[in-house]
């Protein structure tokens, strides 16, 4: 068999690369990649073949040769019509495809952290600032196992009866109410939930719920309702007590992790 | 011989002496059920008792706002059973419903949270809240799956006739979406309101919907709910013969001939009854035994074809909801835009939009009726027409008190827009619930006005205020068989800056409320959906027949080019 030439060696490498993006790391090993992801990683693997044909002077006039014969030469005449059908045809239609795709709705794009406000507050009441307002009832995990723990059970009635129909029996976000929402409620079993804030700004993000989301950072598109409509102070520490109780997540504390 | 003797002693004393392992035996397999259930009680407590309750009387804490409500375990009434009616459930089968979850429920699946070992620790502590459970000393009888007719389109014909003859409609409607006559006033074992299924929708079937399970729903019966313990209203005859009774039986004025078929196929039925009744007693005679185990199989041959026909009701799954590639997308037409019942409307695939209680204002509805509402919509350059389809099991034209019922409200729907299209995607929509800073649009139609839509502008759910000017908005609307068609037609633009001003190719913002009179839906009380997105699609452009040959000439152009280049560099 003849030796292939060093176009086809590096058509077909090109190619396999491709192959191996698109279908094995994105499809055996994880879910598929993203198109604009592949693209950065071919024109790597373009370019370095770019500079592998390159280096030498002989090397680059080899892979150039089949394009050369290709082009020019009197025995390739069959494969020269074939190409001046096939490439115009194939632009043609990577042309009609792109302009009759039809428009996607915008995307939602999220900011996943909004800022609280400086202070935390109870309907008009300022229970403190952001930084320095505490749960409560936190103290008792240490002098009080027994008040501690009634307040966790306190805690998950209030979840039971008010946060379940969306953040889910297993508080996972997957509530019998979660599939018409969008965003979706928060997952309070993701490990990047609960231990990346402070009790004070799930304290927030409970009383005052969608509606008092920052004005920067916008559209948030939250269905979570204004709690501090239906729930007492104590109640909404408490459940925040049970969400860290249940997943045997903590909530962080402030001048932990700086 | 003595010998021999002292080998049967010993024989006989070996025996004796494996029997204290026997007991020894029971009581560790009673000392490990006794640990799994200990063990099932604290995941119990921990995972189930908030909705059923610590006694498992299905009364925890959230049980107040659950419908259907929590199984009350010390009943011992079981709806999801691959037993016989009137039978306890397997063990396998409480397992798989703590597994796989009750669809349409509050009850989640816990595959994910529990695993298995906890999941049949919990069977074993729930089964202690019956004592049923302990006395039964035979296993109960589970469904025989053997006899199962293929699914077909012969079967679901068959299915369909047996539909009536078995009066499912009663309860489940002419076609099945939950809205028979008898619907309103269902209730279950413990006098809560309960719905009869509607088959079109069999993501919502409790215990599943295969095939199989929708048979096992059949010859088990659900028990403790309305859907009744099954008895063929035609037992003894045959499929064919029985097909024959209900023409005959539909006939204004039959031939002397017919008059005596059908006096002979009422005999034998009425002695099959008789036979079902004596075997029931536990008596008869082989003769009757056989003829009555003949019959059964009838009956299971006719419930195999039913659940064919059950199966046809729904798609193949819930549709997707209308996000991303599935935006509802209404489409082109030149001239007039079809009226309600125009055949183009079916040519158009349905938008699905997801619906689920408001439970963010009081008063609040945590237990919704209504599943969904479908879109379609075309334009043309100077109007818009939407077909919003919904399923509702009752008709409710009034406000009004009901012995049976209790009390119901107006049917109404409400489709949201935002006044003003956001720029952007960063741009903020209102607030989603009839908005707030923002305003939002919206046409507000009722029951009992069935050709009007009234404009309304909203700053919050308890703020909107009927328009001044009110548009000259085209609106049909009919109720059959428990489903709601609204066609609605505006111009595309109507010169008030307090309406939406639309134009091709725009995302705009679309959400939706729909209130059931009958499930005490009324105000804040409704479903509700999020925001979805809707385009007017615009033509396809004549570019994309213009653009493609060009470029394929330049690509050639380029290829003789460069030909000439190398050529020219050759000779050089």
């Amino acid at each position: 068999m003849k030796k292939p030439s060093l176009f086809t060696i590096c058509f077909v490498i090109f190619i396999l690369c491709w192959v191996f993006l698109r279908f094995f790391i994105g499809g055996v090993i994880s879910k598929p990649i993203p198109n604009s992801v592949i693209l950065m990683y071919m024109a790597l693997v373009f370019i370095a073949i770019l500079v592998h044909i390159s280096v030498e002077d002989t090397r680059f006039r080899e892979f150039l040769r089949p394009i050369h014969e290709t082009l020019v030469d009197e025995n390739r005449s069959t494969r020269r019509l074939v190409f001046a059908v096939l490439i115009p045809l194939l632009m043609c239609g990577f042309t009609y495809t792109n302009i009759a795709k039809k428009a996607n709705p915008p995307g939602d794009p999220r900011t996943v952290h909004p800022t609280p406000p400086d202070n935390l507050m109870y309907k008009d009441i300022v229970l403190g600032t952001m930084d320095k307002a505490e749960n409560p009832f936190r103290h008792y995990e240490k002098d009080n196992p027994e008040a501690y723990k009634s307040h966790i059970e306190n805690g998950r009635t209030v979840y039971y009866q008010n946060c379940f129909y969306c953040h889910g029996d297993h508080l996972d976000g997957k509530g019998h109410f979660a599939d018409a929402l969008n965003p979706l409620p928060a997952n309070f079993q993701d490990p990047g939930v609960l231990p990346n804030f402070s009790e004070s700004f799930f304290f927030w993000r409970i009383s005052k719920g969608g509606p008092g989301m920052p004005a920067s950072g916008t559209p948030w598109n939250s269905a979570m309702p204004i709690w501090e409509d239906y729930l007492t102070q104590d109640e909404i520490w408490e459940v925040i007590l049970f969400l860290s109780d249940y997943t045997g997540y903590k909530p962080r504390t402030f001048g932990e992790g700086h | 011989m003595k010998i021999r003797n002292y080998t049967l002693l010993l024989v006989i004393l070996g025996m004796f002496s494996v029997v204290p392992f026997i007991f020894a035996q029971d009581t560790a397999d009673d000392a490990e059920e006794a640990q799994k259930v200990a063990a099932g009680k604290e995941v119990y407590e921990k995972s189930c008792a908030h909705c059923h309750g610590t006694e498992g009387r299905g009364d925890g804490s959230a049980a107040e706002n659950l419908l259907p409500q929590p199984r009350d375990f010390t009943r011992g009434l079981y709806k999801i059973r691959s037993t016989e009616s009137g039978q306890l459930p397997t063990d396998q089968d409480m397992f798989d419903i703590i597994t796989e979850g009750m669809p349409g429920t509050s009850m989640p699946e816990w595959e994910t949270a529990l695993d298995a070992k906890e999941r049949w620790q919990v069977v074993a502590y729930i089964k202690t809240f019956y004592e049923g459970f302990k006395e039964s000393e035979t296993p109960p009888k589970e469904i025989s799956l053997k006899g199962k007719i293929p699914y077909s389109k012969e079967s679901i014909e068959i299915g369909k006739e047996l539909y009536t003859q078995f009066a499912c409609y009663e309860c489940h409607g002419d076609v099945g979406r939950g809205d028979g006559t008898s619907a309103p006033t269902l209730t279950d074992e413990w006098d809560y309101k309960s719905w009869p299924a509607n088959l079109h929708q069999n993501w919502n079937y409790r215990g599943g919907n295969d095939i199989d399970d929708i048979y096992k729903r059949f010859v088990g019966g659900i028990a403790g709910s309305a859907m009744p313990m099954f008895e063929d209203p035609a037992f003894g005859l045959s499929i064919e013969e029985a097909k024959r009774y209900t023409q005959l039986d539909n006939k204004g004025e039959m031939t002397a001939a017919e008059e005596e078929e059908y006096t002979q196929l009422e005999d034998k039925m009425a002695n099959a009854f008789e036979i079902l009744d004596l075997i029931n007693a536990g008596e008869g005679d082989e003769e009757q035994r056989k003829f009555y185990e003949e019959s059964m199989k009838t009956f299971y041959e006719k419930s195999w074809h039913l659940a064919n026909y059950v199966k046809s009701l729904s798609p193949e799954k819930r549709p997707e909801a209308a996000i991303g590639k599935n935006a509802l997308r209404s489409q082109y037409v030149e001239g007039e835009l079809p009226p309600m019942d125009d055949a183009a409307w079916d040519t158009l695939k349905e938008s699905y939009f997801p619906l689920v209680g408001q439970i963010i204002v009081e008063p609040r509805q945590f237990n919704p009726t209504i599943d969904s509402v479908s879109v379609k919509s075309f334009y043309n350059d100077t109007e818009v027409a939407f077909l919003f389809i919904w399923d509702d099991r009752t008709h409710n034209t009034s406000e009004e008190e009901n012995e049976d019922t209790g009390k119901t409200y107006e049917d109404a729907m409400a489709i949201q827009f935002p006044v003003k299209i956001p720029k952007g995607p960063t741009s903020p929509k209102p607030y989603f619930l009839w908005g707030g800073k923002l305003a939002v649009y919206l046409w507000q139609w009722q029951a009992s006005a069935p050709q009007e839509i009234t404009e309304l502008t909203a700053k919050g759910i308890n703020n909107a205020t009927v328009q001044d000017v009110q548009t000259d908005i085209q609106t049909d609307s009919e109720y059959t068989n428990g489903q709601y068609r609204l066609w609605v037609k505006r111009p595309l633009e109507t010169g008030d800056n307090k309406d939406l001003q639309l134009k091709p190719g725009v995302f705009v913002p679309i959400a939706f409320s729909v209130w059931d009179g009958a499930n005490g839906d009324v105000e804040t009380k409704r479903v509700i959906s999020s925001w979805y997105s809707f385009v007017l699609e615009p033509v396809p452009s004549v570019k994309r027949f213009i653009y493609p040959p060009i470029v394929a000439l330049l690509s050639l152009g380029l290829l003789i080019g460069l030909r000439g280049f190398v050529q020219r560099r050759n000779t050089e």
